[in-house]
This record gives structure tokens, sequence and C-alpha cells, in this order.
């Protein structure tokens, strides 16, 4: 038996369908949760590329949006554990989306955080090659937390190793972007050079939890998650803003 | 007796399913946000329970009860053994009645109808309020006959087929007996008789079922299927259930009535009620420490 309705066909469904619907509330909830995500960080990127202050208070109202959902989902959630006693694929699937909406609701956040530069600034300077590299890397971003609401819809094995390589494109451009902020320290001033720098890293940051919310989809399937020497050498852990310790 | 409300007959409550995968475009948030949990708080209310009081003779056995049943939902009365709640359940369609010295006190409102006036009668209190046992307890005839008795007793006057027909499939039995009407019920497994007996309780058109451990002496996939009935069930009917089983009252009810024993001053074991809540609720922050401690399995 490999599960449940929510990743795959279920033999003899009819048993507990009330249970599965339970349990497809909770995966569209996250899919849409992290859909929300998507587009607010979406409409925070036309914010920052074409200095659209207007659209600021936006942000932080979807944002609450965003708050709203993550309660109730991860309420819905604890009484689904408290109320149908579940185990194997059903109970590591809901474990898990206690730990997904964690991250998909902290990626909100990080969103407002961009948006909290812009204001400060009001307005980023004008620096085209910064620029440039700045709508790529919100494009990245948006790409991967894209493919991590993918994840969740597909419930694809893959995902946490596939999420994890994307994210290599988008800490490749987070370190471009750092060097160009370097070169022009000295032109744009010190407080837009690390509000600019800032904004990076927020962005490298939702990359990152893309990257958490594929590896627990692939723990939801496989019970384990994906194997910690997948990190090459070379990677960056920041202690303090690394993810969840490596399990299995 | 006041009319029961609408009753629809041979709905087919298909459970939905969501297809797969789950589409990424985004939809309505009000649509797919999680399902509403609360209960609504304008269902209609079935029964209507007022400082309810049962004595055995010189036994109290359930002390001052007050509490609502609403109507399309499914009541669970959970807590140990000899609180009462199989003694509450038998209020309600006047079973208790049919135990020598047993006596009713305070009110009991049946759609605002008091169930112990004198003018009510009994039997058709239990024809409107049908009951399913702990132990599946089949009539000995065949499997059509068992759903056909009660009708042709209170006088059905239409297509019996049709109602044998309507009964067992609404107690998900129909596919699995269809060619075989004929033979005798014992020939059904245990979980095969305990939904005979549910399509039975309800070929009589009543308006709440009232279930004493009905999954007590089944299998626990029989179970299971009991439970998923029971949740398609409630659309037309109000449902009462006592469960030992009190992981069962919280994946079953959308109500939980905790019951406990307590000493009364003459050192009587007495059945009161401890807690009532919507069972999500209940089971995941209860008010009392009683039932937290029951349900965490710390007594009881």
């Amino acid at each position: 038996m490999t599960g449940s309705q929510y990743y795959g066909p279920l033999m003899g469904a009819e048993a507990r369908s009330h249970f599965d619907a339970q349990l497809n509330e909770i995966r569209e909830g996250l899919v849409n949760l992290g859909t929300l995500v998507v587009e607010n960080l979406n409409r925070a990127g036309e914010a920052m590329r074409e200095t659209r202050l207007d659209l600021i208070p936006q942000v932080r109202a979807a944002d609450l949006e965003i708050n709203d959902h993550y309660y109730e989902l991860e309420r819905h959630t604890f009484e689904i554990l408290a109320r149908q006693q579940p185990v194997a694929g059903d109970l590591r699937f809901l474990v898990a989306a206690t730990r997904i909406v964690y991250e998909q609701e902290r990626s909100g956040d990080l969103v407002v955080n961009c948006v909290n530069m812009l204001e400060r600034l009001s307005g980023f300077p004008d620096v085209p090659v910064i620029n440039a590299l700045l709508a790529q890397l919100i494009e990245a971003a948006a790409g991967i937390f894209t493919m991590s609401v993918e994840a969740l819809s597909t419930m694809d094995p893959e995902s946490g190793v596939r999420l994890d390589d994307a994210d290599d494109e988008v800490d490749d451009l987070v370190s471009r972007y750092y060097t160009e902020i370097g070169r022009a320290a000295d032109t744009i001033g010190l407080e837009p050079a690390i509000a600019l720098s800032r904004v990076g890293r927020f962005l490298e940051r939702i990359g990152d939890h893309a990257v958490n919310i594929g590896e627990n989809v692939t723990y939801v399937v496989t019970a384990e998650f994906p194997r910690a020497d997948h990190v090459t050498p070379s990677d960056e852990v920041d202690p303090e803003q690394a993810g969840p310790p490596p399990r299995g | 007796m006041n009319e029961s409300g609408d009753m629809t007959t041979g709905a087919d409550q298909g459970t939905q399913r969501v297809p797969e995968p789950v589409p990424t475009t985004r939809a309505p948030v009000v649509q797919t946000s999680p399902r509403e949990q609360h209960l609504d708080p304008n269902a209609a209310m079935m029964f209507d329970v007022d400082d309810l009081n049962v004595f055995y003779g010189d036994f109290h056995a359930v002390f001052d009860v007050s509490l609502d049943i609403r109507q399309h939902e499914i009541t669970a009365f959970i807590g140990p053994s000899g609180c009462g709640k199989s003694t509450m359940l038998r209020c309600f369609n006047r079973m208790n009645d049919l135990i020598e010295g047993a006596r009713v006190e305070g009110q009991l409102r049946y759609h605002g109808t008091d169930l112990y006036a004198p003018a009510v009668d009994p039997v058709e209190v239990r024809r409107r309020i049908g009951m399913v046992f702990q132990k599946p307890n089949p009539f000995p005839k065949s499997i059509y006959d068992n759903i056909a008795f009660g009708p042709k007793i209170v006088g059905f006057g239409g297509n019996l087929d049709d109602l044998v027909e309507e009964s067992l499939t609404r107690a998900a039995l129909w596919d699995e007996v269809r060619d075989k009407l004929g033979d005798s019920a014992f020939a059904l497994s245990g979980g095969q008789q305990q939904r005979l007996c549910i399509a039975r309780a309800i070929a009589t058109s009543p308006d709440v079922l009232l279930m004493d451990e009905p999954c007590s002496a089944l299998d626990p996939i029989a179970t299971l299927r009991i439970e998923e009935l029971m949740q398609e069930l409630k659309e037309d009917y109000t449902i009462i259930i006592v469960t030992h089983n009190m992981q069962q009252a919280a994946r079953v009810s959308d109500r939980t009535a905790f019951f406990n024993v307590r000493l009364n001053e003459e050192g009587q074991r007495t059945g009161r009620l401890v807690e009532y809540a919507e069972t999500g609720k209940l089971f995941t922050n209860p008010d009392q420490k009683a039932t937290e401690d029951y349900i965490t399995g710390r007594f009881g």
C-alpha cells in the first residue's frame, strides 16, 4: 500500500473517503497557500522593478491573508491529527504539512521584508546591471517557489533533488548580484548597498524554503529525506539560516 | 408528534473525489480555503434535553443532564463504564420504558414535543427514532424480509421491492446482497449483518438513528465501513452514537458529550455529563481536566 489518494490511486479508497477528502483539503490548502506566496512575490517584484511604491500596501495586505490561511491550515491539520489517528503515509503527510505551512508562511514574510527595503529607500538606485540581476533574481525566486507548489500538486518523489538543483541557479545569481553591489557601493552609498544586499538575501532565503518544501514532499512519498550528502562541500551553510538538520 | 421535517428519498450521497493532481492555477480562495470547521450554529434542534434524571428503582443512574442534539449531525456519547451513556441513549426512544422500575424525570423534547407526555405513543416514537444495537441482531429471516418486515407491520402501502433496494442501497449493502436477497440474514458477515440492521432501521423512515456501540463486535475494516456509512447517513438522518472507543467518536462525530461517574451524597455511582462540545474542540482543547484525563487515557 503506497498510501492515499493525495499522491496516487488508492486501493479501497471508498473505505475512508471522508478522511481522504480531508487529506485532499489539506493538500489543496498547501497548493493555494504556495500560490498566494508566488502571487505576492510577483507583486513585490513589480513594485521593486518599476518602483511602484503604491503596491507596497497591497503586498502587506496579501501577507495578512497568507497568515490567516497559514493559521487555519495548521489548525485544520492538528485537528485531523487529533481525530483520525493517522499512520504511515497519512501521518508523514500531515506532519510534513505542518512543516510546509511554516516554510510558506516564512517565505511570505520575506516577500514583505523585500518591499520594506524598497520603502525605506523610496525606490532603489538606478544601476542597470544591478537592476537586471535583481529582476532575474526575482524571477528565479518566483520560479523555484512555483516549483515547490507544483511539487505539492504532483507529490513527485524527485521534488527534493529537483528543487535543490534549481536552487543552485538562485545562489549563482545572488553571488553575481552581491559582486555588482560591491562594485557600485561607492557610487550608490552604504545604506542603499546594504538594503539591496538584504533584498538579495531575502530572495535567496525564499529559494531555500522552496527546497525545504520539495524535500518534505520527497519525505512524504519515500519516508526518507533527500540524502544530506547531496549538499556539495562548496555549498555555504550559514548556521543561523540553515534549514532543518538533515534526516535519514 | 410533530412533522419530522424533510425526509428526502433515494438521495445517493456519493462522496466527492478530488481529481489528481491538484491544479496549481489560482483558484478562488474562498472556495479552496480549508473547509469551515465550525458547525452550523443555526442547525435545527432535534432533541432538547433539560435536567434529565434516570432512575432504576432506587438507583440514580443519570443525574441532571442538559444538552441539545442538532439535526443532521452525529453526536457521540463517550465515557467510562457505568457513566450512564447507554442509559441516556435509551431515553431518546423510550427504550427505558421496557425496563422494570426505570423512571425518567426532567424534560426531553423531540422537535419541541415532550417525548414522555402521556399522549405520546412509544411505538410511534421508536418508528421515528430507530436503534442499532451493539451486536448485529438480524431476524431469523431472509435478507429481503429483514427489511420488509417492519414496513409491512406499519402498513406500508408503496412498492416493497423498491423500499428494500433503497434501504439496502443507503446502508451501502445493496451491491453485496442484490443477488441473494432470499438468503438467510445469518449467512452474512458481522459487518454486513450490522449494515443490514441499519438498513432495517431506516426502512421505516425514521429521522433519528440511535447507535449503541454499533461497531464493538466488528473488525477494524468493517468498523471503518460503518463509520463511512454514518457520514453518508447524516445527510438524511440525525445520529446519536454511544461508543467505548473514543477514537471512533473523534473520527466520526460532530459533537461529543463526555459522561463520567461520580458518587452522590448517598455514595451511589451516578452518571453525569461533564463536557459537551464540538468534537474538534473536545479532542484538541477540552475545557475540563476530567475530559482531558479521559481522552488522553490517564483514567477510565
